[in-house]
């Protein structure tokens, strides 16, 4: 099997990688980077537990090769707090208890701060569209939904 | 854990040609990998060689032409697609198809060459393909060929592509002015899930110039129902040309019962959605 020399820049920090063909982002992130805030659950594509954002884009992490993100710039949840400080969009989480298990909420997260970034503003449809490729098995949407849109009323601009 | 394969990356098509000569059946072609990457997390295929498209700039084109039409590159997403404002407004069928394939986050890698190219029965975006009657762009070490797509699927995850041959591209000609397109799908859930039945049509001028059906999830492959075009051509009541067409699609399809459904139910939304969505695109009451 091929290996790759690859170059990650995950939460603003550099980070040099040799990966065996087969390796998928996800893989690398917790096991190799030790970065277990992104989940894996069903490693097909179906539940969005592994989303991160690849180049701000959210991607489903399982369903994409280690060597495929060379060079490309990897957010996960542990890259928005800053210092002691949640994001607002994880504040809101908080305030609105969008969280039951917890499991799920990472990818949430990072669906929403894309989400926010593209459209600061989201109708309540758009932010159900946005977060339509994951599922909370504890089924809290109705909070995480409520959760987002808060956030957005937050943000300055607009 | 994936099976063992070599990963590689070329930069031209005439490398990507090179690269499937010498490999063959050993290798597999991977843009998206939405399909893939399960199909061999699975173990249902087993590639030796990886090769990615993403690499070579040119298949990444997404291009409109007033006599060409549209073209859409092998590495072109559902998202990239679904941003275009003339796919938007001239090629409502494929537009609305993309927009309900699997989920957003997914539809950032997915392809709609890579859609095809797993010929899944299932496969949204054929149905909008095949009354949008694109053809499908094929490259290979024995040069070029254009294949219309009523001929590309051959069966469950078959195509007439031959060893070697990659698609280029999916080309799709203008619709007539005036012609109104679109994709129902129905599912088990919004999100997410395969097609239990899925409809595109395109018609122009009440029909009587362009009338076409195609369905997903209903047969072993992507399916159109050409009698559907001579149901709309001379005069009559819309209403009862819409029951003719119904009945055309019910005589056509022969769906099976799976995980998702049963044949029974599968028959009867097959009829449901023909008759919504050409009310809908004839605005018939």
């Amino acid at each position: 099997m091929s290996r790759h020399k690859i170059t990650l820049v995950v939460n603003g920090e550099r980070y040099g990688l040799e990966v065996e063909a087969n390796r998928t982002l996800l893989q690398a992130i917790r096991e190799d980077l030790s970065l277990t805030g992104t989940k894996r659950a069903c490693e097909r594509g179906d539940c969005g537990l592994c989303t991160v954002l690849v180049d701000g884009v959210p991607t489903k992490s399982c369903l994409m090769l280690a060597v495929e993100a060379n060079r490309k710039e990897i957010t996960t949840i542990e890259g928005l707090v800053k210092g002691e400080e949640l994001s607002p969009v994880q504040q809101a989480f908080v305030k609105h208890g969008a969280v039951q298990c917890g499991f799920c909420t990472p990818a949430f997260i990072l669906a929403a701060e894309a989400l926010l970034k593209r459209n600061p503003k989201p109708t309540e449809e758009e932010v159900k569209e946005a977060i339509g490729g994951i599922l909370c098995r504890c089924t809290g949407y109705r909070q995480i939904i409520d959760a987002i849109l808060d956030a957005s009323k937050s943000k300055k601009g607009g | 854990m994936m099976p063992k394969f070599d990963y590689l990356r070329p930069r031209t098509t005439e490398k990507l040609i090179g690269l499937l000569a010498k490999h063959g059946e050993d290798a597999k072609l991977f843009a998206g990998g939405t399909d893939l990457l399960v199909l061999m997390r699975d173990k249902i295929v087993r590639p030796k060689y990886v090769i990615d498209l993403k690499g070579i700039d040119e298949l990444h084109e997404l291009s409109h032409d007033e006599e060409r039409g549209l073209r859409i590159g092998a590495t072109v997403t559902l998202n990239e697609l679904l941003k275009s404002e003339v796919v938007k407004e001239r090629f409502a069928a494929l537009w609305s198809a993309a927009d309900v394939l699997a989920d957003p986050t997914l539809r950032n890698r997915s392809t709609l060459v890579g859609n095809i190219c797993n010929a899944s029965p299932a496969s949204d975006m054929a149905p909008a393909l095949l009354v949008l009657d694109a053809e499908v762009e094929v490259a290979g070490k024995e040069g070029e060929r254009t294949i219309p797509i009523r001929d590309f699927f051959t069966g469950v995850k078959r195509t007439s592509l031959k060893p070697g041959e990659f698609v280029r591209a999916v080309r799709i000609p203008n619709p007539p002015a005036g012609a109104k397109g679109g994709y129902l799908k129905w599912g088990r859930t919004r999100g997410e899930d395969l097609a239990v039945v899925g409809v595109a049509a395109l018609v122009a001028d009440s029909g009587k110039e362009l009338a076409r059906i195609a369905l997903s999830s209903v047969a072993p492959t992507p399916l159109l129902v050409p009698e559907v075009e001579k149901v709309f051509q001379g005069e009559g009541l819309l209403e009862k040309k819409i029951d003719e067409a119904a009945a055309a699609v019910l005589k056509k399809i022969c769906p099976i019962s799976d995980v998702r459904c049963c044949e029974e139910y599968r028959i009867c939304m097959a009829e449901v959605l023909t008759r919504r969505i050409l009310k809908q695109l004839l605005g018939a009451s």
